[in-house]
């Protein structure tokens, strides 16, 4: 079965750093994968180059078996990827309502119609009592499930999250936990970043580790608890599975 | 139903006026419009450009020369003004960010090319270069042309009428959304599946399309055009001001602050009463520029927000 | 066939108009690099004091050089004031609102000049606004040497200024930056407020020196700020170096354009420059790319 997303050998250089170095590996539809790796790994720019914000210098996307190396976001968006943003960034003056509408005019080109899939996403969010509020005035929570809210409203196949659960008390954490599983259980694949590992080890099928640049394991996250190579990069840091 | 009322009072104003209250009104209803106009671009989505008297200037050059050489009607020949400002300023966009221009670097270009325009106008034959081209006008109205000075301020208030019925559909439709997407943060915006890129130029286009109808106004009820009246920067200035006093991004915002700077200013010219009004205009201006400062410090989303409850 | 003498000659005077449209634009340049702040009322400070030195001339017979003592300090005080009363509110505001609170000074400037002073143009004669020194083919008129010689100086005296004081230093980590400057001890504010009465002081020494040969209006402030904007854009804006280098390029050009076509039209050639730097190289000749 041909997989969602094909990350293929994927390169990518600024000046003298190299970010990325042959990055390989797919999502299959259904899957939440997780991709780890301690900071400056890459994750991030891995998926501005999926998504579009900036191509690869070597290697291929291939989403949903058409080959997307080099296209511009809004073209990812529109064949079924949508991400969220590390540092979310809100539509500072429009309400929350405007804002995830503008995600559903993605699909559903009408005022009307669009209103309806925001509102529907909203409730499922826990926003819609925040409708009318304008973005800049959300507090850190709220703004990540907004950025979570627009993504979702674009109705894509594969849902790129940058680490949702930073930031967040424990019991916020759960919800969030929560929250990703329901949307997947929902039909769209997540493709998730995430620094905190008890998070990305409850939710993926299948977790990608990523350390300067490369992936240096991959499988399912109880495999990689004892991967010495795993633990190597996070030299330092303890962390078990819940 | 305040909408109604308004308009009652607009349409009824020139039956009480005089000549010179009735030109301060008429200049005020077309600062106005090209407020809107530039709002489109602007306000709604972001794009602050500073060259707009280009656009302007194709709508005053257009109508005319082609009245004056082919004998098409204004009527008519403002919406191929139109349509060609439409053009020049799709086609502008188009090569402009392709390149990623933004913020103070976009301004200076459209700055220049609107600087460009002008000189190469000041030296073009066609258009009479700097001594411009004075209008005559043979049929009232089929020419768009009046003996009166009332019908040129019922065509400025039905022009305003439609520009804000405009911004109104504009704002509640589809494209009106992707507009703002793009100007709150372009990023997000494309990742939310809005071609940034095409919007931009749409935006830009639509309003240059827009700014040339007031251009044509300008030409009919001026009758000259010179590159010096209308290739300048005072119409940018005019739209400029005008909407953000009133409030950029809203159909009403650059209606008030146009009605208030270019209104008042104009009724504070040539009052009939004073034998010179010169040190009250200049010195109306100078309270304008102290305003414009004041409500840009402190009321950053314009007067209209003085209506609303605070943000 | 135009001689070589004429070019010769119009060279030189490019140069020299070049070194005064240089200051000017480094003025500008520095509050850009420094603040951020466009400040479109700029060229309406170099104005500004051309009408002071104007007046300083007819009513107390003071040489423009000699008056120099009393604008130089006028105008770092009344920059000082203006960023203290305008700008500093609007310095975390988006680029729209540096341009149109800067248009606003513009406009109270321009029509304050109007006020005063009336709509047309004036100007001053020195005892030295006609001569020349006359150096084989080319004739060396002293008032536009000394202007640019001057410039020349005050550009040499804000390049020492910003690389050898530690004023200068703590303008410069400013620019670079504010938060790291902030948080070694430097005031910021006060740092951003020098740099604006810099700014405002260089446009008011170029207006000063020209005024011998020039003629002033309350409108001749738009064209200094465009050739402003020209010159520090090309030459890297905040970049000091940059825009010497971009003022004297564009006084040559205007120059040397002026001997075969209309000025309009070499006018609309400096703005297809600016255009063209732009879109290809916006961090101009010795700017660096900055994201």
């Amino acid at each position: 079965m041909a997989a969602l997303l094909d990350v293929r050998s994927v390169s990518k250089r600024f000046g003298g750093l190299q970010a990325l170095s042959r990055v390989a590996f797919t999502v299959d539809a259904g899957e939440i994968v997780g991709l780890i790796g301690p900071n400056g790994a890459g994750k991030t720019t891995l998926f501005n180059v999926v998504t579009g914000v900036y191509p690869p210098d070597d290697g291929r996307v291939v989403f949903r078996g058409e080959d997307v190396t080099g296209a511009a976001p809004h073209r990812l968006c529109k064949l079924g990827a949508a991400r969220t943003f590390q540092v979310s960034k809100p539509f500072a003056t429009l309400t929350v309502l405007q804002t995830v509408r503008i995600g559903a005019l993605n699909r559903i080109p009408d005022m009307a119609g669009a209103t309806v899939k925001a509102l529907e996403v909203l409730e499922l969010m826990g926003l819609a009592g925040k409708r009318d509020e304008p973005g800049r005035t959300l507090t850190v929570m709220e703004r990540k499930r907004l950025e979570m809210a627009r993504a979702l409203a674009t109705q894509p196949s594969l849902l790129l999250l940058d680490e949702v659960a930073a930031g967040l008390r424990p019991n916020e954490i759960q919800d969030m936990i929560a929250l990703v599983r329901s949307i997947a259980a929902g039909g769209v694949s997540v493709l998730i970043i995430e620094h905190v590992l008890e998070a990305v080890m409850r939710l993926s099928a299948r977790i990608v580790v990523l350390n300067h640049g490369e992936v240096i394991a991959e499988g399912r996250p109880a495999e990689l608890a004892n991967d010495a190579r795993v633990i190597d990069a996070y030299l330092g840091e303890a962390y078990s599975l819940a | 139903m305040v909408a109604v009322a308004a308009l009652a009072i607009a349409a009824a104003l020139p039956l009480a006026a005089g000549p010179h209250l009735l030109t301060a009104m008429i200049v005020a209803l077309h600062a106005a419009f090209m407020a809107l106009a530039w709002n489109v671009a602007a306000g709604y989505a972001g794009q602050f450009s500073l060259g707009h008297s280009l656009f302007y200037g194709i709508g005053a050059y257009a109508s005319t020369v082609l009245y004056l050489r082919l004998g098409l009607t204004p009527w008519a020949g403002m919406f191929v003004g139109a349509a060609l400002a439409g053009i020049v300023g799709g086609l502008l966009a188009l090569g402009v960010y392709r390149y990623k221009v933004h913020g103070i670097f976009f301004a200076l270009v459209t700055l220049g090319a609107a600087e460009v325009a002008k000189g190469l106008a000041d030296n073009w034959a066609f258009i009479k270069g700097p001594v411009g081209i004075l209008l005559t006008m043979q049929n009232a109205p089929g020419d768009f042309f009046f003996l009166r000075r009332e019908p040129y301020y019922y065509v400025a208030l039905a022009m305003l009428v439609a520009m804000i019925v405009i911004s109104l559909r504009l704002e509640r439709s589809p494209l009106g959304q992707y507009f703002l997407a793009v100007r709150e943060d372009e990023q997000a915006a494309e990742a939310s599946g809005v071609d940034s890129y095409r919007y931009k130029t749409i935006a830009i286009s639509l309003s240059a399309a827009l700014t040339a109808f007031a251009g044509s106004f300008y030409a009919q009820f001026y009758l000259y055009v010179s590159p010096d009246t209308v290739l300048i920067f005072e119409p940018q200035l005019t739209m400029m001001l005008g909407t953000m006093v009133g409030g950029a991004g809203t159909a009403f915002g650059p209606v008030i602050g146009s009605l208030l700077f270019s209104g008042l200013g104009e009724a504070l010219r040539n009052l009939p009463f004073l034998e010179s009004t010169r040190g009250i205009v200049i010195g109306s201006k100078m309270v304008y520029a102290v305003l414009l400062i004041v409500v840009l410090i402190y009321l950053p989303g314009g007067l209209i927000t003085l209506g609303r409850k605070g943000a | 066939m135009i001689g070589l003498d004429v070019i010769l000659q119009a060279g030189l005077s490019g140069l020299f108009m070049g070194s005064v449209y240089a200051l000017i634009a480094i003025g500008f340049t520095l509050v850009f690099g420094v603040t951020n702040i466009v400040n479109f009322a700029h060229g309406h400070f170099v104005m500004g004091a051309m009408f002071v030195t104007y007046l300083l001339f007819k009513t107390l017979k003071v040489d423009p050089y000699v008056g120099l003592v009393v604008v130089l300090p006028l105008f770092f005080a009344l920059g000082s004031l203006i960023y203290r009363l305008v700008i500093q509110r609007i310095v975390e505001a988006p680029h729209s609102a540096h341009m149109m609170v800067t248009l606003g000074l513009l406009i109270f400037i321009e029509n304050l000049a109007n006020l005063f002073f009336g709509g047309d143009l004036r100007g001053i004669t020195t005892t030295y606004t006609t001569s020349s020194l006359v150096l084989g083919a080319v004739s060396v008129p002293i008032a536009r040497l000394g202007a640019a010689a001057v410039s020349l100086a005050a550009v040499v005296g804000l390049a020492l200024v910003l690389h050898r004081t530690s004023l200068g230093k703590a303008i410069r980590a400013a620019a670079n930056n504010p938060e790291g400057a902030a948080l070694v001890g430097i005031d910021v504010g006060r740092v951003y407020r020098v740099a604006f009465s810099l700014g405002t002081a260089a446009a008011a020494l170029a207006g000063a020196v020209i005024m011998p040969f020039s003629l002033v209006s309350p409108f001749v402030g738009g064209e200094f700020i465009l050739k402003a904007f020209v010159i520090a854009v090309l030459g890297g804006l905040g970049s000091v170096a940059g825009a010497l280098i971009g003022g004297l390029l564009i006084g040559l050009v205007e120059a040397l354009s002026s001997l075969y076509i209309q000025a309009s039209l070499g006018n609309a050639i400096v703005f297809a420059i600016l255009i063209v730097v732009l879109l290809y190289r916006p961090w101009g000749i010795l700017g660096q790319a900055r994201v």
